[in-house]
């Protein structure tokens, strides 16, 4: 059950619709939590325990650290903790890919070892949820929050439905105090749930599944069959797609959280309108980018040991963030390309600043415009990574998108929608991003937005495909 | 003094505009919401009232073939899935008598218990021939046809599967609750029309921006045209002008030209307690029944010739229980080769013309 099918339609009425008829706090928090689990059997029937072991451990593990002033004790707790969640990670997202690596060194020796014949289901959302618990022990052992008392609550802010599958990362000290008193929905909250959910489908329906459809999928699986013009295209498509699947997911989680009263944190604030990869890590997927910086790069020793230590802090941080979206060497490679970017950005960066001339120079529109192009150059040659089909099309595209002879082009391949569709993404974040806005559409007047919500939801009926493909954040 | 009386004049006022205030204020609070339903529910009946033209893009074609057999109270009517569909002209098949018109009711990816439904409702006034082009697939029960609940059935007939049919009576509940959804909204019921529709404005302000879809609208606009303009016949021009021998030329694997995964999973025996039904209604209001067995090419039969042979032991049960014509053309009797089919199981225009032709000849017209 993605968010969106019809099923999960009607799964959201019909929660939504009990949440709000029962009056107690325990009621209705109890009522939700089923109905998260519910949510998470339906998607992973053969993994509710994963969640319900992890929920216990770190719940059980938050009090044990706070019922001790023993440091030694509440730090064992902690590791406890961390191991539990890291290690049921490791098991299901890393043992394939080691046994697999394992099984290339061993054939070095022995040529006929056999191919791995099992394969391992992730459980739903495993690399969201067991983030989310750590951050929880580590903020109790670090004593920035009180450790829950209540199982229930506890329960809730890690299963909570709509942010279960793929984030936000949300912190205990973020939500937990909304859940004090079951919060009451306010009129403005119903107005931009829809706004969110809304927007969030048509990133992911409207734009990404289209995207996906019409152009991307075609041009990653055969680029060969396709001009160096077709294939810039498709590497700025799939940006755009990547982009509107995810962030269309977390608007949805948002949107969704509203109408149970629920703020859920911002993850995306307008990539591609970056100047720098420091500044893209700092507008894309938020939640990850901060829970790295909290809880691996600052406890690593962040930029407090010198450059070299700064250097290999950030490398380090970066490795982690590619393996934890997938165990491949792709994505182990993307980590790397981009800790390695960061880090020259960095050194670029302290040379020149407090430099007049230099400050000067880049402070000019012209300036900030060479800088775009050459991060969003960065972006899409990252992106390759994870999207090609092998490293010899990979080796294709990247020679497509470093070829300056004709850039950009046109080809006859290229469907009209596809750059109807990309435009709406640059529209959206001019209109709002560059004048630092949430959406700009939140503050036009009541009329301009509900026909802008009628014209959307027309869309999408007609045409999002039948049939939704699943959130490629949900595979992570 | 009545205080009762008095005290009425008094607290009335009060409270109507206490209230009226409160829903003033409700929706204003909620005035994006409401505006936003307001407008999705106006621009529903707005595309509500351009149903003719959403139909030209893309038609319902099992309620529309309904609706002009209603019509056209032919004498003859084919029904069968889409190799009657594709396969059988009715003007060739009625004959050369200017009086005689024949009807196609053929019902792409049908099954006998959809046929049914087609024929009790598209047959008011009972023709004096009914052919019933039947193949293997019509009786396969592992698989169901959405669009036959969806388009063909009232509640009555759906009380009537569900008794005839028990052990399907989940899935056409589904489907049939879905379709009465669906034509809830105009905007949904329509959806795919307005998208072949606004596939070719598009392609008329950017010629060629999309070609796939616009191939696509263009077939399904010439279908629907076909469909309203004569009786029922409308070939597909994918099938009519195909020819399944250059198909195996090219040797398309793991396309409807290696396999039919409508022969899937065979089993028999609960859509043919609809062949029962059929046959019953045929007696009741003494129409000609006829069953065709419909030519498959060569290939599909050696690809599934178990399920064939089962298919065509039902079928002899059901003529030698019922006392019923069946008719079994051969290839060879027809001349039929891979040229003359489109794929594994439809016939091209010339296998259509040699089928018809040859049916022409077999129907036998009592006078009025």
């Amino acid at each position: 059950m993605i968010f969106a099918s019809k099923e999960f339609f009607v799964f959201l009425m019909v929660v939504l619709l009990a949440y709000h008829l029962l009056r107690s706090r325990t009621h209705k928090y109890g009522f939700l939590l089923a109905a998260s689990w519910l949510f998470y059997a339906w998607c992973s029937p053969q993994y509710l325990w994963v969640i319900i072991l992890c929920t216990v451990i770190d719940y059980a593990a938050g009090l044990a650290i706070e019922a001790t002033e023993d440091e030694r004790l509440r730090k064992r707790w902690l590791l406890a903790s961390i191991l539990a969640n890291l290690g049921l990670l490791f098991a299901f997202k890393y043992t394939a890919f080691a046994y697999d690596n394992a099984l290339s060194l061993a054939r070095l020796l022995n040529p006929d070892v056999h191919e791995r014949a099992w394969e391992i289901l992730l459980p739903l959302g495993i690399s969201f949820h067991t983030f989310q618990g750590i951050s929880y022990t580590v903020d109790v052992y670090r004593r920035q929050i009180k450790a829950v008392r209540s199982f229930l609550d506890y329960a809730l802010f890690v299963s909570f439905f709509p942010q279960l599958a793929a984030g936000p990362i949300v912190r205990a000290v973020e939500f937990l105090p909304q859940m004090v008193t079951p919060p009451r929905v306010t009129s403005k909250q119903i107005a931009d749930g829809l706004h969110f959910f809304l927007l969030g489908m048509f990133k992911k329906l409207f734009i990404a599944d289209q995207l996906d459809a019409l152009f991307v999928s075609p041009v990653f699986g055969n680029p060969g069959a396709f001009d160096p013009a077709a294939h810039r295209w498709a590497m700025l498509a799939w940006a755009a797609q990547i982009y509107c699947d995810f962030s269309g997911y977390s608007d949805m989680a948002i949107g969704c959280a509203k109408w149970f009263g629920f703020e859920l944190p911002r993850n995306f604030n307008f990539p591609f309108l970056a100047t720098s990869i420091t500044d893209f890590w700092r507008r894309w997927h938020l939640s990850l980018s901060t829970w790295l910086r909290d809880y691996v790069y600052f406890p690593l020793g962040g930029s407090k040991g010198g450059p070299v230590r700064t250097y290999a802090n950030l490398l380090l941080v970066f490795l982690f963030c590619g393996l934890w979206h997938g165990a491949t060497w792709a994505w182990f490679v993307y980590g790397l390309y981009n800790g390695a970017l960061m880090g020259l950005h960095r050194a670029y960066d302290r040379a020149l600043t407090g430099r007049a001339w230099a400050d000067a120079v880049r402070r000019s529109v012209i300036w900030k415009g060479v800088a775009w192009i050459a991060t969003m150059l960065q972006i899409v040659a990252g992106l390759i990574l994870i999207r090609m089909a092998d490293w010899r099309s990979g080796a294709m595209l990247f020679e497509s998108l470093v070829a300056f002879d004709a850039w950009p082009t046109w080809s006859p391949r290229i469907p009209i929608w596809v750059p109807m569709l990309m435009a709406l993404v640059l529209l959206g974040h001019l209109f709002s991003g560059l004048r630092n806005r949430l959406c700009g559409l939140l503050e036009l007047p009541s009329g301009v937005r509900a026909a802008v919500y009628v014209f959307s939801t027309a869309m999408l009926i007609v045409f999002a495909p039948g049939v939704g493909k699943s959130f490629i954040y949900i595979a992570f | 003094m009545n205080f009762k009386t008095l005290s009425l004049p008094r607290f009335a006022p009060r409270l109507r505009p206490r209230r009226a205030i409160a829903a003033t204020a409700y929706l204003q609070r909620n005035r994006t919401v409401a505006l936003f339903l307001v407008g999705l529910i106006t621009l529903d009946l707005s595309v509500g009232l351009f149903h003719d033209l959403w139909q030209r893009h893309s038609p319902d074609d099992y309620a529309w073939r309904v609706q002009a057999c209603q019509e056209r109270r032919p004498d003859l009517v084919l029904v069968g899935g889409s190799p009657v569909a594709e396969g059988l002209n009715p003007s060739v098949v009625a004959g050369t008598d200017s009086d005689r018109h024949g009807f196609n009711l053929g019902m792409s990816g049908g099954t006998t218990s959809d046929f049914y439904h087609a024929v009790i409702h598209a047959c008011p006034a009972p023709p004096r021939v009914l052919v019933y082009g039947i193949t293997a697939s019509d009786l396969n029960d592992s698989r169901g046809e959405p669009h036959g609940p969806h388009s063909l059935m009232t509640w009555n007939d759906l009380a009537g599967w569900v008794r005839t049919r028990p052990e399907a009576s989940e899935w056409v509940v589904r489907h049939f609750l879905r379709g009465k959804l669906e034509r809830i909204s105009n905007l949904f019921h329509y959806r795919y029309s307005i998208r072949l529709w606004a596939a070719i404005k598009v392609n008329d302000a950017f010629p060629g921006g999309s070609p796939l879809t616009l191939k696509e609208a263009e077939e399904q606009r010439d279908y629907a045209a076909g469909l309203v303009s004569g009786n029922g016949y409308s070939p597909l021009k994918g099938f009519e002008h195909a020819h399944f021998s250059e198909f195996k030329k090219i040797g398309a694997k793991g396309t409807r030209f290696d396999h039919l995964h409508y022969l899937h999973n065979y089993r028999t025996g609960s859509h043919l307690k609809y062949l029962t039904k059929l046959i019953d209604w045929c007696e009741a209001n003494r129409v000609t029944l006829i069953l065709l067995d419909m030519p498959v090419t060569a290939d599909l039969e050696r690809m599934y010739a178990k399920e064939f042979a089962e298919f065509r032991l039902r079928l002899g049960e059901v003529e030698r229980e019922r006392g019923l014509r069946v008719l079994r053309p051969t290839r060879a009797e027809l001349r039929l080769e891979d040229e003359q089919f489109a794929d594994l199981i439809h016939m091209n225009r010339d296998g259509a013309n040699r089928l018809s032709t040859w049916l022409a000849s077999k129907l036998e017209w009592s006078p009025r």
